[in-house]
């Protein structure tokens, strides 16, 4: 996509301005339960000689709600009244870009007015803060004593999941019995093919052959190593590898 | 809705908060300082910063054949979380983004995502729309856009470098240009040569400008700081011109480093010959980094002579050419001088060279003694010099170019190299007796042998290449300036002289045991002198 990185400068040539505005976080969260359209609030503007002076927000009457845990939501209710602090946005140049889903950037405009949304000091917001300081001071962890004992870990003498599991497995598969050399080795060439170290167990697992005839094996036709990182490993000889190229020769 | 009011008027906009914007409101943020007018920008390109992916990606094995395996990765997880290595995971949300503006020739910025923006408080957007309500965007994240510097900047070690020299560099203009040039170069070799170069380049050709009557101004930090400051206005326009005379400062430098690897065999004090990257071997000079190890004033006394530049390598001639650009009069009068002298010289050393090895043996030990800077008994012998002299050797065209250098190294390795070239040998009658002579440590010889007749003088015709080291050619050469063992050496090569190294050395070490010469310690060496 050529025009990915492209930004959409329209919004910075018609030089539009907004307003960024810092707004509590109780407030936000009224405003996502908002329905419809969307609308929140009304915003008042009082302008003194072309310049905004007075402002202030009142937040919808269905808003009010605040949903708290463990308190009936009418006891508390949001502050409606909501001045705005008017301040500069100084020597900053802050400009508003937006990305997209699609990874599209757009610049929308400057910002020409910076405010702070400030509830109006009233009971009721004194009440929504200690509601809020309450929540927010209890303790992530807490101890809670039980009521009864927990008796149901019980101390195994033996794992039995895992000794069913051993004596399955030693059913199932016995000694490993030795496979005809050719199958072995058809067995390691088609292993390194996919990757180039192995280590004996992985070996011995993905083979089935008792460890002592796949080392014998492995002598032969591969080279162990101690590749410098911890596990040793095993790898074929070089004249038996053709990775970058065709299959291997035997 | 309108509410009219006495004074003031004020209305009443209707907020809206959109619920399903697929667009996520960010912050550019500039600085006041940097001036930043987005209606100036007529085109922009943004894309986040992915430079940092490869720090989390970790180190990346083959995945699945050749390099790879059985397991790596699990094996890698459990590892990791069996150290309680907690790797942070590549966010690209996180990541700076890069502004570009109006294409190339514009600006670039980087942003950096600013933290905790919307922990405590959100920041909302309010926008006026058509219908006059204002539509509040929630800010997603908030970047702080910084200009990118566009200039060449120093890396941390050079300003660390500039920063010690700040009291003595007064034109700060040329601080870049140097860095310029030695990328230039860098460009054409090792990095690490290059810079050396460039350094020396820096601090030589500051004194390009200065009358230069001793070698050792090369050595002297003081010179350097003078010439620094006296650039000052001139070191643009000088700097051509230093880098002509770079090389040449080199050329000299060597030849005072070669002085110092002979005189005792001891290490070079000298610290500014730490990390110089010396070729003793080398026959090309390929560029003026390198170092090759030709001495200028040999070089520039090869100029007049024509002849030697067929048994010249190239770069001598290049150097002797810079060495004639700069027009050093001091070259310039030594190379007349030694001209005729040098001549001599290597004829005296080709007879000498061509005499029985024994000679050689003999002297050896002399002349190691002699060289080492021991008080020498005057030496008795020129007048024989003369004499043997007088067996000129033919033309050498095939010598190999051994460099000076090889005379200044070890003797061993000096005489193996010129044991390789070719040797006339036309051994005459007259030169027996020399030898014998010279064996004998002959006391006879009043030491004025150097007003002792030099036949060989006479013969300042050289055959090609032929140089002569005779005890007035020595006399000459001491008289005019106090030289060290190794810069005497330097004047009468091997392969000009045909005398292998350790003859030279020898041979040399008489001649001054003749002419004992005064002394003088300059800068830690040893330094012969004659006042005439």
């Amino acid at each position: 996509m050529s025009d990915k990185g492209e930004v959409d400068l329209t919004g910075a040539k018609q030089n539009t301005g907004v307003w960024l505005v810092k707004v509590p976080k109780y407030l936000s969260q009224q405003w996502t339960k908002a329905t419809g359209r969307g609308e929140v609030g009304k915003l008042r503007i009082c302008k003194n000689q072309g310049k905004a002076e007075v402002v202030s927000f009142t937040l919808n009457e269905e808003l009010t709600t605040v949903d708290t845990i463990g308190e009936k939501s009418s006891m508390v209710r949001a502050p409606r009244e909501h001045p705005f602090t008017l301040q500069t946005v100084g020597g900053q140049t802050l400009a508003v870009f937006t990305e997209n889903s699609s990874d599209k950037i757009a610049l929308e405009g400057l910002v020409v007015q910076r405010a702070e949304c400030r509830p109006a000091v009233s009971e009721n917001y004194m009440k929504l803060k200690k509601l809020q300081i309450e929540e927010l001071s209890k303790p992530m962890r807490f101890s809670q004593q039980l009521d009864k004992a927990v008796t149901t870990n019980y101390k195994p003498v033996a794992n039995h999941a895992y000794n069913l599991d051993y004596e399955r497995k030693k059913k199932e598969e016995g000694k490993r019995a030795r496979a005809d050399k050719q199958q072995v080795l058809d067995m390691l060439f088609s292993a390194f093919e996919k990757h180039q170290y192995y280590n004996i167990k992985d070996l011995v697992d993905i083979t089935k052959q008792p460890v002592i005839y796949l080392k014998e094996i492995l002598r032969d036709i591969g080279i162990y190593n101690v590749k410098g990182t911890h596990k040793n490993t095993w790898e074929l000889k070089p004249e038996y590898r053709h990775y970058q190229n065709e299959e291997k020769s035997d | 809705m309108q509410i009219g009011s006495s004074s003031s008027s004020a209305t009443e906009y209707v907020v809206r908060v959109p619920k399903n914007t697929s667009k996520k409101y960010n912050i550019m943020a500039f600085n006041a300082g940097d001036k930043v007018s987005c209606s100036t920008w007529t085109q922009a390109r943004m894309e986040r910063d992915m430079s940092n992916r490869r720090i989390y990606g970790e180190e990346e094995t083959p995945d699945g054949a050749a390099g790879s395996e059985f397991g790596k990765k699990q094996r890698e997880e459990a590892r990791r979380k069996k150290y309680g290595i907690v790797t942070k995971e590549f966010k690209v949300e996180d990541q700076p983004w890069i502004l570009k503006v109006n294409g190339k020739a514009g600006r670039r910025f980087k942003g950096l995502k600013k933290g905790g923006v919307t922990e405590n408080a959100s920041y909302y957007i309010f926008t006026q729309c058509a219908d006059g309500a204002f539509e509040a965007f929630p800010v997603h994240s908030w970047y702080n856009f910084t200009p990118q510097a566009k200039h060449r900047t120093l890396t941390a070690e050079e300003a660390e470098e500039e920063w010690g020299r700040r009291n003595k560099v007064v034109n700060h203009f040329s601080i870049m240009l140097q860095r310029r040039l030695r990328q230039q170069e860098q460009g054409e070799e090792e990095e690490e040569e290059g810079e050396k170069g460039g350094k020396k380049k820096k601090k030589k050709g500051g004194r390009g400008g200065d009358l230069r009557i001793h070698d050792l101004e090369d050595d002297l930090e003081m010179s350097s700081d003078e010439s620094d400051g006296s650039n000052g206005d001139d070191d643009e326009a000088k700097s051509k011109a230093k880098q002509d005379k770079g090389p040449k400062g080199k050329g000299k430098k060597k030849k005072k480093k070669k002085g110092s690897d002979l005189e005792g065999f001891e290490d070079s004090d000298d610290g500014d010959f730490e990390g110089l990257e010396v070729d003793y071997m080398s026959d090309e000079s390929s560029s003026e980094e390198e170092e090759p190890e030709k001495p200028k004033p040999s070089k520039g006394e090869d100029v007049p002579k024509g002849i030697d530049e067929m048994s010249e390598s190239e770069e001598e001639s290049e150097e002797e050419n810079k060495n004639e650009e700069d027009g050093k009069e001091e070259e310039e009068e030594e190379d007349g001088k030694k001209t005729p002298v040098q001549v001599e010289k290597k004829k005296k050393k080709d007879s000498s060279g061509e005499s029985d090895s024994s000679e050689d043996s003999d002297i050896e030990g002399e002349a190691a003694s002699a060289l080492f800077m021991k008080k020498r008994t005057p030496p008795k012998r020129g007048g024989v010099r003369g004499s043997a002299g007088s067996s000129r050797t033919g033309s050498r065209p095939g010598t190999p170019s051994i460099d000076s250098a090889a005379t200044s190294n070890t003797l061993r390795a000096a005489a193996n190299k010129l044991e390789q070239g070719k040797r006339q040998t036309t051994v005459p009658s007259s030169e027996t007796p020399a030898t014998k002579r010279l064996k004998m440590e002959p006391s006879p010889q009043s030491s004025s042998g150097k007003s002792t007749p030099q036949p060989v003088s006479g013969k300042s015709t050289p055959s090609s290449s032929d140089v002569l080291l005779t005890e007035d050619a020595v006399r000459r050469y001491l008289i005019r300036k106090p030289m060290t063992t190794k810069d005497l050496l330097k004047k009468f090569q091997t392969k000009r002289t045909g005398l292998s190294s350790e003859q030279t050395v020898n041979v040399l070490a008489q001649i001054l045991k003749r002419l004992n010469p005064e002394r003088k310690n300059i800068n830690d060496k040893m330094h012969f002198y004659l006042t005439e």
